[in-house]
């Protein structure tokens, strides 16, 4: 994406901490930026307890942040905001979530269930407008207009998955974020969601904070890729700076371990180990450096001079 | 060498009565385990897939019927070899002989599969003490024995400790050890690695494998995910509406697909060289078994249906002595059809990256690496 555009989403030095007890807090993100442009996808990447559905679930606002500043469509949505921006960013940022059944109240129609939004907001005008809404966007997620009066528990995963979508969609969002919006569904449904979610994009230039830990998947659908790993944000860029280029060694043990559908290489490959307590790293000690166009590294200045050294890799991954 | 059977499931069929009528959720499946391989199940949720391993450890659910079939099991009892069927084993006698014993079974999710008010140490020799009434220091010593096994340090101090304080991965070890506990001779793995991260599934599955190399077991592992059956898998069923659509060496099945469900299966995984703007999906969604099946279940989603797919299920065809389909493309009077092209493309990539490694003991980790040295 080139510096001329301006982000969609800009999130500075978020940090998310959660108070356990009156000793302990656990710091579920601890200081992450990172932009969205429009009409970008954008993977967020890490093992669980990263931090990866917390900065989904702060972005949307379901947190009040511990700290940082975040801005959406030129607006700040950080600490207080006025009726206007929350309207705005109610409207305009949609979520999908991984289970599409928990995620859709049994008690009422898939009609009632996606003109939700437009019931709240009040946009939704007459009865029939309203019906003439849901079912457009019901044709467009690829379901048929007879399936509106229908429960939540008559449909399939996928389907549901699909309603869920088209509940994001009728809002006509800038951003949608996906937190883990696939991982739940099966091999073969999975393409189909992921191919609806690339069409649309194609037609509303939507963005896309797409968050899984698929990563085979995230390199197929996402333009930008931030690597997470216990709240700090490791490595960042495009999708092939981070795949043909990995520095941080938590990315190569991620990128190793990435299972292939070839059987002969299969057997033959290692993945490597990494292990943040024998590491020798300090997460909080590391400052993100920028190592070529918009790839960037968190990391002291030593870690990151020895991780471009391609001879030292092996040695400081800890593998022999 | 002639290999030994160790486990054969001839015609198995089992219905569910559910309020809405009954579930053919298995229609005839054959399977073949040897002794030392790897076996794998691969399908869609809804396929029987794990209804049928379910049967073979006799804890189907109660609503679930056997309707016809037989599970032969190969074991050795008291010094002799004995083949019988697990099937006429009544839920006691499959209790106390088989399951633990000769057959074990590794669950998806180590969150719900260990006992939360017991410790470690004691779940692992639970077994050994029931089953070979173990004397309690050997069975701790063994337990031990175990745990370094699956690649757990600080065996001793983690014998008292309770799940609640182990991550993820490290439950997975443990439930594996607990297995692996009274020797059996195969290990039924149902996802065991759906619900871990990409880091740790490489190691549970590194791990089962050394294992397996160690002691010979047979294992049989239920996967959505192709990845993992490249990585371990011997011989594999692709399951699809309670049927075996395709069976094979892994090899056969990867290189040489021939049913076009499990063309649809390889195409739906991104590649990392995928970069074409849309996934080849399979479109619609699996039938509902409720119904009596007319012709192919896989028909309506099949955009290689041939007009006999409509009116009769295919049987099995045989394309090489372990390889079979069951698709009407292979009967003699089928119309040829060739694979889809993208498909037959990367075929053709993934046999030219191989040629290197074939026979050699090189190993990768990356697949830039892979490419710089080709």
């Amino acid at each position: 994406m080139s510096d001329l555009k301006k982000p969609i989403l800009s999130v500075k030095n978020l940090k998310q901490h959660f108070k356990v007890s009156r000793k302990f807090t656990v710091k579920a993100v601890d200081g992450v930026s990172f932009d969205i442009f429009p009409g970008e996808t954008y993977g967020l990447v890490g093992e669980s307890g990263s931090g990866k559905s917390t900065i989904g679930r702060s972005v949307i606002r379901l947190y009040d942040i511990t700290d940082g500043e975040m801005t959406f469509n030129d607006q700040n949505i950080s600490g207080k905001v006025s009726k206007e921006t929350n309207d705005m960013l109610r409207t305009k940022m949609q979520m999908i979530f991984q289970d599409p059944m928990a995620s859709l109240n049994p008690r009422k129609t898939v009609m009632d269930i996606i003109a939700q939004g437009l019931d709240i907001h009040g946009k939704a005008g007459s009865k029939k407008e309203r019906e003439e809404q849901v079912i457009e966007i019901l044709e467009r997620v690829g379901l048929s207009r007879e399936f509106a009066n229908r429960y939540p528990n008559q449909f399939s995963g996928g389907q549901r998955q699909r309603i869920g979508i088209a509940r994001a969609l009728i809002m006509n969002p800038d951003l949608i974020i996906a937190d883990e919006a696939i991982s739940a569904l099966d091999v073969s449904i999975q393409a189909q969601i992921v191919n609806l979610m690339k069409d649309i994009q194609k037609e509303t230039n939507v963005a896309y904070l797409f968050i899984a830990h698929d990563l085979s998947m995230v390199r197929y659908i996402s333009d930008r890729i931030g690597v997470l790993h216990l709240g700090h944000l490791l490595e960042t860029g495009t999708t092939e700076e981070i795949f043909n280029n990995p520095l941080h060694p938590y990315t190569k043990s991620l990128i190793s371990a990435i299972p292939h559908p070839n059987p002969v290489l299969e057997k033959k490959r290692t993945s490597l180990s990494y292990d943040y307590a024998t590491s020798g790293l300090n997460y909080s000690e590391g400052k993100l450096h920028t190592v070529e166009g918009t790839h960037k590294v968190l990391g002291t200045d030593l870690d990151i001079e020895k991780w471009l050294q391609k001879d030292n890799q092996k040695e400081v991954i800890g593998v022999s | 060498m002639v290999k030994e059977k160790v486990l054969s499931i001839r015609d198995l069929s089992i219905a569910f009565k559910t309020s809405s009528g009954l579930v053919s959720a298995v229609r005839g499946v054959n399977l073949d385990l040897y002794k030392g391989e790897t076996l794998a199940i691969v399908g869609e949720s809804g396929s029987g897939k794990s209804v049928t391993v379910k049967t073979i450890m006799g804890i189907l659910s109660n609503n679930g019927k056997i309707k016809s079939g037989t599970i032969e099991y190969t074991y050795e009892e008291k010094g002799q070899k004995t083949t019988k069927n697990l099937l006429d084993f009544s839920k006691r006698d499959m209790r106390k002989n088989i399951n633990g014993k000769h057959i074990a079974m590794v669950f998806q999710d180590p969150m719900t599969s260990l006992d939360p008010t017991m410790n470690i140490g004691n779940q692992i020799m639970e077994g050994m003490r029931i089953h070979y009434k173990t004397p309690k220091k050997e069975a701790y010593a063994k337990a031990l024995e175990l745990l370094e096994l699956v690649g757990i340090t600080d065996a001793e101090s983690r014998m008292s400790n309770y799940p609640h304080q182990l991550s993820g991965g490290m439950r997975q070890r443990i439930v594996i050890a607990i297995a692996l506990a009274s020797d059996p001779d195969v290990l039924i793995c149902d996802e065991p690695t759906t619900a871990l991260d990409v880091t740790i599934q490489a190691k549970i599955l590194e791990l089962i494998q050394s294992i397996q190399e160690k002691t010979g077991i047979s294992v049989i592992y239920i996967t959505h995910d192709l990845g993992v059956v490249a990585k371990v898998a011997d011989h594999v069923n692709v399951m699809y509406a309670g049927r075996i659509v395709e069976t094979g060496t892994v090899n056969e099945v990867f290189y040489e697909p021939r049913h076009p469900y499990t063309w649809g299966l390889l195409l739906a995984m991104p590649d990392l060289e995928t970069k074409a703007d849309k996934l080849e999906s399979i479109p619609g969604n699996p039938p509902n078994l409720e119904h009596e099946v007319t012709g192919d279940p896989f028909a309506p989603r099949n955009p290689y249906a041939l007009n006999i797919d409509h009116r009769l299920e295919p049987p099995m065809f045989q394309i090489s002595e372990t390889h079979y389909a069951a698709t009407w493309l292979l009967a003699d009077e089928a119309p040829v059809c060739p694979p889809p092209a993208e498909l037959q493309e990367r075929i053709e990539r993934m046999k030219k990256e191989d040629e290197r490694y074939v026979g050699s003991e090189e190993t990768y980790t990356f697949r830039e690496e892979l490419k710089a040295a080709l």
